[in-house]
């Protein structure tokens, strides 16, 4: 108990001065405090932020190891493609190899460092300005920030963005709680908008392809949605689509382990099944919609939507970050709508706008993102009409009982 | 009938009057305090836009443009009033909103109170003219697709106000910074905003036909600061000259 002894006495030597939450923080992240409430408890739950955060982080690591491995087979795919090789996958023969890992960690570890050493950098600059306790709520941001990004991400651009998201997207709103959009998502828009050509295209998904451009063995690789938004055919089949061996963002690509790590936020309590659920209908009813669309033949090949139109409803929650979003970043409990109804509401309209600028909107090739962050603009407004739905009804039955 | 519907989501969403061209933010900031009242205001902008647009589209058609007046006979055929069109447009939007505020007084005072200052304010609305000039602008065709933009971007505007109007009630009780209280935080929660509608930016482009390139507007904007800086030299040669 050494360090936490040092840790409780550092505690001690600065309290009261302007230091004192960054060696709070530092001491509650690592150990139990030794202070105990003096009078009799009232509430006993064990799921303070603290807990909240590691479990939403638990549910994430599958997602992070996963593509850890798929950034090196993808490096390697890309190569042999460039050679005129087609990479057929086998778990244990090319994708869980040492190999895979070290190139992997090699891109992905830096990524996920920056991102807490910035975003944490900033959390505690405003919590010893601002003279209160350091809040976890970066815990979460910081992990979903590296596996949203594409793989090639320049270290300086994702500390930039950090920034921007950390102070813009929840300092100003008075911190962890309080902020209007989803930061890490807040954090990808400016990544998209700032900086479009390393965000999209297909130099950025694969790791390398960037640096090798122009030359005689240059590699690349589209994502499914980039390719089908050119009406191009896609080489993957929906069990690669499923387990993830494809070209995307670090952490989108495998949605079975993000269903995983979904199951586990119910199951858990923290994450809400309700906008899970009731997101997957809005894709599937707009999927629906396209497709009876392309069957009723209202729509010609030689359109620019036909490709993504005509994708089976199904596909769609497979491929592209549709799944990513829906499980971690619709269900932000900060920054969803709060209310029970309101979430119904919310994620339908999450999972059908998110499809719909996925077909219409030929400047982004993925939709995920940018619905979460209208329906997040929007959410307050559903929960206002919501609560005024409530309190009409209560009125009205609290009138007849008087009458 | 594709026309109607297409300028309708547009307006709304792509084109957003606060959003994309950012008209109308000084009601848009100080009326958005609550949502009732919110509401109200954004009721009565869509009203006003949607009955100014048609009938400046009236005036523009039959009286502004250039060669309006044939209707008169063919030696008034190119006559070219549109020099006029800004005081036509501001009388007609001034005389609406007297129509509006005598309407709303009338009939729910509540909302006549809380509003204010902000009703009669209507009238310089910038949303309400831009509604008129964008009308002029892009050459609406018809009647009917004029009457659809000013109730759409009217709608556009409304759903701004009451979104920010919601966002405002819900951070009342946040720890901003005390400098940022108040106007700060709400322009950059507007900025944020307009992130996410960023969404639609760019939507329904291309389809079946090719459009145009849309490089052409940026360049003509240079060309004429270029243009402007010359035109100042030269003045400011003149005046050397002078001396």
């Amino acid at each position: 108990m050494g360090l936490k002894n040092n840790l409780h006495n550092l505690k001690e030597k600065y309290k009261g001065t302007k230091m004192a939450p960054a060696f709070n923080a530092i001491h509650t992240f690592l150990y139990l405090p030794n202070e105990t409430t003096h009078n009799g408890t009232h509430i006993k739950v064990a799921d303070d932020l603290k807990r909240t955060m590691n479990t939403v982080i638990m549910a994430l690591v599958p997602c992070l190891i996963f593509g850890i491995f798929n950034a090196g087979y993808q490096h390697h795919a890309a190569i042999n493609a460039a050679k005129g090789i087609a990479t057929e996958v086998s778990l244990m023969g090319n994708f869980l190899t040492w190999d895979n890992f070290v190139i992997g960690a090699w891109t992905v570890l830096p990524l996920v460092i920056v991102s807490y050493v910035v975003g944490l950098a900033v959390e505690f600059v405003f919590a010893v300005i601002k003279g209160h306790e350091v809040e976890e709520g970066y815990l979460v941001t910081g992990m979903l920030v590296p596996l949203i990004v594409p793989i090639d991400t320049p270290l300086w651009m994702l500390a930039v963005a950090v920034i921007f998201g950390v102070v813009i997207g929840k300092e100003v709103f008075g911190g962890t709680g309080m902020n209007i959009l989803n930061p890490a998502l807040t954090i990808r828009a400016f990544l998209f908008f700032a900086y479009p050509t390393w965000m999209s295209g297909d130099k950025v998904w694969v790791h390398g392809a960037k640096a090798m451009e122009g030359q005689p063995d240059a590699i690349s690789g589209e994502t499914i949605l980039g390719s089908l938004a050119q009406n191009q055919t896609v080489a993957y089949d929906w069990t690669d689509m499923f387990f993830g061996f494809i070209p995307g963002s670090v952490g989108e690509t495998s949605a079975l382990l993000i269903l995983l790590g979904g199951l586990f936020l119910i199951f858990s309590k923290i994450g809400s099944w309700r906008i899970m659920l009731s997101s997957v209908l809005g894709a599937v009813v707009m999927g629906l919609i396209f497709n009876g669309v392309v069957d009723a033949g209202w729509i010609s090949e030689s359109s620019k939507f036909y490709g993504l139109m005509s994708t089976d409803f199904w596909m769609h929650l497979l491929i592209g970050g549709f799944a990513f979003g829906t499980v971690y970043m619709a269900t932000d409990p900060v920054t969803a709508s709060q209310t029970n109804k309101g979430k119904w509401i919310y994620g339908f309209l999450i999972g059908f706008i998110s499809i719909m600028i996925r077909v219409f909107n030929p400047a982004y090739p993925e939709g995920v993102m940018l619905a979460i962050l209208l329906m997040n603009v929007f959410a307050p407004t559903i929960d206002h009409y919501v609560v005024q739905g409530n309190v009409k009804r209560r009125m009205k039955r609290l009138k007849l009982k008087t009458a | 009938m594709i026309e109607h519907i297409e300028l309708f989501f547009k307006s709304i969403f792509i084109d957003n009057m606060v959003f994309a061209v950012f008209l109308g933010m000084c009601s848009y900031l100080a009326v958005s305090k609550k949502v009732a009242t919110a509401v109200g205001l954004g009721a009565a902008v869509i009203f006003v836009l949607a009955i100014t647009v048609p009938l400046n589209w009236l005036l523009d058609q039959y009286l502004l443009q250039p060669g309006a007046l044939k209707w008169l006979g063919a030696e008034y055929a190119d006559y070219d009033l549109s020099f006029l069109s800004f005081i036509m447009f501001i009388a007609t939007i001034a005389t609406m909103v007297q129509l509006v505020e005598i309407v709303v007084e009338k009939f729910s005072p509540s909302l006549y109170n809380s509003l204010g200052i902000f009703l009669p304010l209507i009238a310089v609305n910038c949303a309400i003219l831009g509604g008129s000039l964008f009308m002029q602008a892009r050459e609406i065709e018809t009647l009917g697709l004029a009457l659809n933009y000013g109730v759409s971007s009217g709608i556009g505007w409304f759903l701004a106000i009451l979104a920010i109007a919601a966002i405002r009630e819900k951070i009342r009780y946040s720890n901003v910074p005390a400098p940022l209280r108040g106007l700060g935080i709400t322009f950059i929660i507007t900025g944020l905003m307009g992130i996410g509608f960023l969404s639609f930016g760019g939507m329904l482009t291309g389809g079946d036909e090719e459009e145009a390139p849309k490089e052409g507007e940026p360049t003509s904007q240079v060309e004429t600061i270029e243009t402007e800086t010359e035109t100042v030299v030269e003045l400011a040669n003149n005046t050397k000259i002078i001396e």
